[in-house]
């Protein structure tokens, strides 16, 4: 045997999981289940990918669990250095803004991190901001990504946008439906994606700041 | 499959199954037909849809008729046009035509939508290597008017779950949709509702299924038909 | 095939007739009766078993045989013949639950064989099988009899008879026969109908039986089902017919 053998460096890998933001009008909802997975090995039953930031904003991280652990620790320390220099917390925009130029400023080796981040915004209404690894980013209602990001897209558009529900009069839900509609769903994700399930970590923000809430999902 | 694109659904009720299906043609991104045949008859209980190639769809499983009745306005809460379909003849994919006319013929009864689901299967197998790219989806009711569905990959696996079938490309929206809307024993009107609501959310996620939706539910007094206007784009 | 007549053997005479068909008549004529009953809730079909020879080992002889889990058939006349043509509605059989993944009916196997044999009447380098046939059958119609003879009509029954003593055995079964009988009585009447004809004292190893009937399971999932069913009576089972006769 005299054959070369080629080794080559991989930095990537998809953990899987699924997360979900739905903005409110004096609040909003974060979610993501807990499970990390690497192709058909689950790695944990409990690992959260959604994190509560100081500013009382919350992240959502789908993709690769490291990247999304690195990139939290920056956002983090950025948000200290924040309060450091301005002697108050970070506005959610401004954070949203912050956050896709930190995913910009790596354009050519990226995090592999699709992440939501959810808050209030200056006025005090839920505001949801999707990312794409790359920084690209866009202010919405409502927003699901992930694995099962395509399973739970059309779902919210349905019940927190009414879509195609023109005999319904559009409003922004109140707390306990968006909750329900949250459970439904990550309930449905479960069943159909097999990098969802074990538990969904549900964060609502408002002006009193944040809850955690922590339910059971289908482990197999 | 994702070369003309598409999405088609079928839901189990009480008494009755639903089958729909989008009617956009189109190669890749560009949108050529906005009334394309993906649902057909086999029987007066059986329908069934072809999601897929175009081509095998079409020229090689099916012969094409107009749509049959002008797209409206979908509201939710206003039962609109339905009609009943007259014959068989007129409505049904060529080569399964054919090989339902003969099967009433030589056995003299109708085909069951279990039977047929088979025989479209071993249609399938029959060209394991370098078969046609549909993945088919059947929808019926049994001589004792038991609801049947099931679908299948484009070489015939058959799968028959107890609540719904999707495929297409928009796939997974649709499962997204039915797993959480879909519940069991729903009526007719209900059922309706229910797989309208499943598919046009599901395919305004995929960018090549849409631009309008067929319903057809099926019960044991006749089938109902009504096409869906969606988002056009 | 060169060395093979391409011009069929089975030609019409001057006055219309097929002889081929009417040797081949002539020779389940000479076969071993077999009669088949309808009962209310199945068929019987059952047939002599005869050993010319007490050295002859007695179940090595099988003359009603399973086509498929619903259909069985029993025959009179030339038993290499009758073989051929298991093979061949047995392989049909299969191909047709290939295609459908269920029992074919009766009639669909009934008109699968009946066409062999008309086949056999017109070919080239071949001559007509030398049965006749009783097939016996449940399907979603419920049961049913059929005779298939070697020029490939069929015929459906409430009941019948082939072979040797057949003319003795019909007149036998228009006497006995009632619409209203069950399968337990058809059993009965069919073992008697045999008797008749019959040359000594019968044992359960000197006759065969098989039945349809409906058969109520309950699946996995338990879900009652009913299908139907062809099956060979064993020996003892036999025995206990013969015992309340």
């Amino acid at each position: 045997m005299n054959g070369n053998i080629e080794h080559r460096f991989s930095p990537y890998t998809d953990n899987g999981g699924t997360t979900l933001a739905i903005a409110g009008e004096d609040f909003c909802v974060v979610a993501g289940d807990t499970r990390q997975s690497e192709g058909y090995l689950i790695n944990s039953r409990y690992s959260p990918k959604v994190y509560h930031l100081h500013n009382n904003t919350v992240l959502a991280t789908g993709g690769m669990h490291a990247d999304g652990v690195a990139l939290v620790k920056r956002i983090g320390q950025n948000l200290d250095w924040y309060v450091h220099k301005h002697d108050k917390d970070m506005s959610a925009q401004a954070l949203a803004q912050m956050l896709s130029t930190i995913l910009y400023s790596k354009r050519f080796f990226p995090y592999y991190v699709w992440n939501t981040l959810g808050g209030l915004d200056e006025n005090g209404k839920g505001c949801v901001f999707s990312y794409d690894p790359v920084g690209n980013f866009e202010k919405l209602h409502w927003s699901a990504s992930g694995s099962a990001g395509h399973l739970l897209q059309p779902f919210l558009d349905n019940q927190i946008g009414h879509k195609h529900q023109s005999n319904v009069e559009h409003h922004l839900l109140p707390l306990d439906k968006v909750l329900k509609i949250v459970k439904d769903a990550f309930n449905g994700a479960t069943e159909r994606d097999i990098y969802t399930g074990d538990f969904v970590e549900i964060f609502i923000i408002t002006k009193d700041g944040v809850k955690v809430e922590k339910h059971d999902l289908k482990k197999d | 499959m994702e070369y003309n694109g598409g999405a088609i659904i079928a839901m189990k009720g009480k008494g009755c199954v639903a089958i729909a299906a989008d009617r956009r043609f189109g190669i890749q991104a560009l949108t050529l037909g906005t009334d394309f045949q993906k649902v057909f008859s086999a029987t007066d209980k059986i329908y069934f849809g072809l999601a897929g190639l175009a081509t095998d769809v079409q020229t090689l499983l099916s012969n094409r008729i107009p749509s049959p009745t002008p797209p409206f306005e979908f509201t939710s809460s206003r039962p609109i046009q339905s009609f009943f379909l007259k014959t068989k003849a007129d409505i049904c994919s060529e080569k399964f035509r054919m090989k339902v006319d003969m099967y009433h013929l030589r056995e003299e009864r109708e085909i069951s939508p279990k039977t047929f689901a088979h025989m479209v299967s071993s249609t399938l197998y029959e060209k394991r290597f370098g078969g046609y790219f549909v993945f088919p989806t059947v929808a019926g009711l049994d001589a004792n008017n038991e609801p049947y569905i099931c679908n299948m990959d484009g070489i015939g696996c058959i799968t028959t779950p107890n609540d719904f079938v999707v495929s297409g490309t928009a796939e997974n929206q649709l499962y997204g949709m039915c797993e959480s809307l879909w519940e069991p024993n729903l009526e007719p009107e209900d059922l309706f509702e229910t797989i309208s609501q499943a598919l046009l959310n599901g395919v305004d996620r995929d960018a090549i299924s849409g631009w309008g939706g067929i319903v057809h539910v099926i019960t044991p007094e006749g089938v109902i038909t009504r096409t869906l206007k969606g988002r056009m784009d | 095939m060169g060395d093979r007549y391409s011009f069929s053997l089975t030609t019409f005479s001057p006055s219309g007739k097929l002889v081929q068909i009417e040797y081949a008549l002539a020779a389940v004529n000479k076969g071993v009766t077999s009669v088949g009953l309808k009962g209310t809730n199945g068929i019987v079909i059952a047939t002599e078993r005869k050993s010319h020879s007490p050295l002859l080992e007695d179940n090595s002889i099988e003359k009603v045989s399973v086509i498929c889990r619903n259909i069985g058939v029993v025959y009179s006349g030339m038993g290499p013949d009758a073989r051929i043509l298991l093979d061949k509605a047995r392989k049909s059989a299969q191909e047709y639950k290939r295609i459908y993944l269920e029992e074919p009916s009766v009639m669909i196997m009934v008109k699968e064989i009946a066409s062999i044999m008309q086949e056999f009447t017109q070919s080239g380098g071949v001559r007509p099988f030398g049965v006749s046939l009783l097939i016996a059958g449940f399907d979603d119609l419920g049961p049913s009899l059929y005779q298939v003879d070697p020029s490939g009509s069929y015929f459906a029954w409430k009941a019948s008879a082939i072979g040797k003593n057949m003319i003795n055995a019909k007149t036998f079964l228009e006497k006995r026969y009632s619409e209203t009988m069950e399968l337990e009585d058809a059993v009965h009447t069919a073992i008697l109908t045999l008797k008749e004809g019959y040359e000594g004292t019968m044992a359960e190893s000197g006759i065969e039986i098989g039945i349809a009937y409906l058969e109520h399971t309950t699946t996995k999932e338990g879900d009652k089902i009913q299908q139907g069913r062809f099956k060979k009576l064993s020996e003892p089972e036999i025995k206990d017919y013969l015992a309340n006769l």
